[in-house]
């Protein structure tokens, strides 16, 4: 009996312990925040161990706790699944937040909320810790739903600004679209499995299983903000910095890839998912990198960027490579994190500037912060043995060997010179040249809290690749052999895409500012998808039941119809036909002199 | 015929008389109608007792009830007149109109 069970359940109490102490006075503290962060690094240290043990002895383990209820046939229990998968992403997740909420200790040091704010930040972590455990799907959906919730409260952090609460509102409408599809998928198992546990599903499951994972897909859609569900995504900036680094970078929006990854056994049988997988996160890589050529808020371009690597993600997995993928999800979540910690530095220390043409020349005014910003650059694009080339490299050279969509494959690469044109554009606009922001602002990067967090991803971003990929079980992760231009296709389109985004910017520097082609609007405006669709789509489908219920209904068939109708009826004709003039005295007194002849006419005739 | 006959039947006359012939109030035009039909009545009534036409005997009772609701009637068109141009003048009337 050794202590692989003890250690996980015990590193996941470590971390409710905090959201028990609210009810005391504890919650009041000004160390309380201190105390989440510790809860969360001690978390972290203990959770090594199990993983350690299964890097070491390759064991797995499902541990089944409690019996909630069984449904005339369904046994539904509260069970962890810690296989390879979760084993590797809880640590990786928690080091992610530990530094995260280290740096939010020092963002959100002049919020009166903080407590609140870090009660939130653990409750979102305690969620996503249940969704990646999970065994059943069940349990998977609760921790789904409470992400779900969490960045609701999270992004609407701000709630007296109306864009925060619409952005908040956002997200929570499209990720419901997509439970829709994580509904349908359970509902499916339901009735034709007659199970929601991930083992017997794999097991008992033979025939044509395109209903499910088509349900699958689109809850992924939803929650990684693919093509057709993707705006909120961009719009959740509207959020703290800490909150876009923990989950709309590292740990949420990978959700729906991890769902994915979670039901590869499924998926491998079926091509028709796979080729829609494909073409979905092809298209979804090369529209969002194309819309974050043009934005000028530094948030929204790593937004943009996060979104491209989620449709990378989904291609691996269109692939048939659910152990690349879920290795990129590992990797990336150092670098962007870092990333966005970084941006939060830079928005900071300018005072709370976030538009990149506003910056500049911060190359010599915040040494630590652009030497993270220019690493975390370099993994992003898959510099080689850097963090992000063990990942990205690998997944582009397996799509280029693998029997798949040639047009998807193209856009992917499309793609991925664009990734290093937007960052070349960011570090260009943010570090490099004349500083155009105000000089008014003291810029101080100085607090040790800061330093720490950065410094400790910097660390990941550069060696975490090597560790990982070299630590691992063997995976279905193919043998490398190529010629030597597929090879090299990833790093000559990356540079290619440096070169050309330097030559640009520099070329344009002194010159005056067009007006904007169609291609720029295009782009800056994300496409016209969410003007199109919030919209268009609102506006008719009330225009038209307004027509229907108030026009036709009330106005119309309980008004015109009969009374009005008559009534006007009535009054046309008599203004016809009448032709009296109301001389009524005249009228009155021929009637007199008449009946006065006449009888007296009368009198003499007899 | 009797000296009391040919009083009520003056009565009657000079009633209609002053109905058909007015200046200018509509109201004396009502007033003079209520007159005609008092004088009906009284001679209608003189005529059945004297006569003893006992199946008759509630002729002036129904007669008095249909007065009641002409006179309700005249008074209501009285008013809806007054309300729209706040006297009763007779030279008001040559609109068609309420």
């Amino acid at each position: 009996m050794n202590m692989f069970a003890s250690c996980m359940i015990t590193a996941l109490i470590l971390l409710t312990l905090p959201i028990i102490m609210t009810s005391t006075k504890l919650y009041k503290d000004k160390l309380y925040p201190y105390y989440v962060k510790t809860a969360t690094s001690h978390a972290f240290m203990i959770s090594m161990i199990p993983a350690m043990m299964f890097i070491y002895s390759g064991q797995e383990m499902v541990i089944s706790n409690w019996h909630w209820m069984t449904i005339q046939t369904m046994k539904l229990s509260m069970s962890f699944k810690l296989d390879y998968f979760s084993m590797i992403f809880v640590p990786v997740a928690l080091f992610v937040t530990w530094s995260i909420m280290e740096f939010s200790m020092w963002y959100m040091h002049s919020d009166p909320y903080i407590n609140r704010f870090f009660k939130y930040l653990l409750m979102f972590l305690i969620t996503m810790m249940i969704l990646v455990t999970a065994n059943n799907m069940f349990q998977l959906f609760i921790g789904w739903e409470g992400v779900g919730i969490m960045s609701f409260l999270l992004i609407g952090w701000w709630y007296g600004r109306t864009d925060a609460n619409t952005a908040a509102l956002q997200a929570i409408l499209y990720n419901r679209i997509g439970d829709v599809g994580f509904i349908m998928a359970m509902a499916w198992f339901l009735l034709h499995l007659n199970a929601w546990d991930l083992q017997q599903i794999f097991m008992s499951a033979n025939d044509n299983l395109n209903l499910p994972l088509f349900g699958l897909l689109l809850a992924a859609t939803g929650k990684s903000a693919q093509f057709g569900l993707h705006p909120w995504l961009p719009s959740a900036m509207e959020g703290p910095t800490p909150v876009s680094a923990l989950l709309h970078s590292s740990t949420m929006v990978v959700a729906g890839v991890f769902l994915l990854i979670r039901f590869h056994p499924l998926m491998e049988q079926n091509p028709t998912i796979q080729t829609l997988t494909l073409c979905l996160g092809a298209v979804t890589t090369l529209f969002t990198a194309i819309c974050a050529l043009t934005q000028n808020d530094i948030k929204k371009i790593v937004a943009f960027s996060t979104s491209s690597q989620l449709g990378l993600m989904i291609v691996t997995i269109g692939i048939n490579q659910p152990y690349l993928a879920f290795l990129h999800i590992c990797t990336h979540a150092f670098f962007k994190a870092m990333l966005f910690m970084c941006s939060g530095s830079i928005i900071h220390s300018l005072n709370d500037e976030q538009d990149i043409r506003k910056m500049g020349g911060l190359f010599k005014a915040l040494p630590f912060t652009t030497t993270s910003l220019i690493i975390g650059s370099l993994a992003l694009t898959g510099m080689p043995f850097l963090t992000g080339f063990y990942s990205k490299d690998l997944i582009i050279e397996t799509a280029n060997t693998s029997n798949t969509n040639a047009w998807a494959l193209l856009i992917t690469l499309i793609a991925t010179s664009m990734t290093a044109a937007y960052s070349t554009r960011i570090l260009f606009f943010a570090l490099l040249g004349q500083p155009r922001f105000t000089p008014i602002i003291s810029i101080n990067e100085n607090n040790p809290y800061l330093i720490n967090s950065i410094k400790r991803l910097l660390l990941g971003s550069v060696f975490a690749g090597y560790v990982i990929s070299h630590s691992i079980t063997p995976t279905t992760i193919p043998q490398m052999t190529m010629p030597h231009h597929l090879k090299m296709a990833a790093l000559a389109v990356t540079i290619l895409g440096f070169i050309l985004a330097l030559e640009l910017n520099l070329t344009m520097q002194g010159l005056k500012f067009n007006h904007s082609s169609h291609y720029f609007k295009f782009s800056n405006l994300l496409g016209y998808y969410p003007t199109i669709m919030h919209r268009l789509a609102p506006k008719t489908s009330l225009f038209m039941s307004q027509k229907s219920a108030s026009m036709l209904l009330d106005h119309i068939w309980l008004e015109s119809v009969l009374p009005k109708s008559i009534a006007f009826f009535q009054m046309k004709s008599s203004t016809l036909v009448s032709n009296q003039k109301g001389l009524i005295k005249l009228y009155f007194f021929s009637f007199m002199i008449t009946m006065a002849l006449s009888l007296s006419i009368l009198n003499y005739h007899v | 015929m009797s000296m009391v006959y040919i009083n009520i039947f003056l009565a009657f006359i000079l009633s209609l008389m002053g109905m058909l012939i007015y200046r200018s109030h509509l109201m004396s035009s009502l007033l003079c109608l209520e007159g005609m039909m008092l004088s009906l009545f009284v001679m209608m009534s003189v005529t059945i007792l004297n006569n003893h036409l006992t199946l008759a005997s509630m002729m002036p009772i129904v007669l008095l009830v249909f007065a009641a609701c002409e006179a309700a009637l005249g008074l209501s068109l009285l008013v809806m007149v007054s309300n729209t141009y706040g006297t009763d003048y007779v030279q008001n009337l040559n609109l068609l109109q309420c």
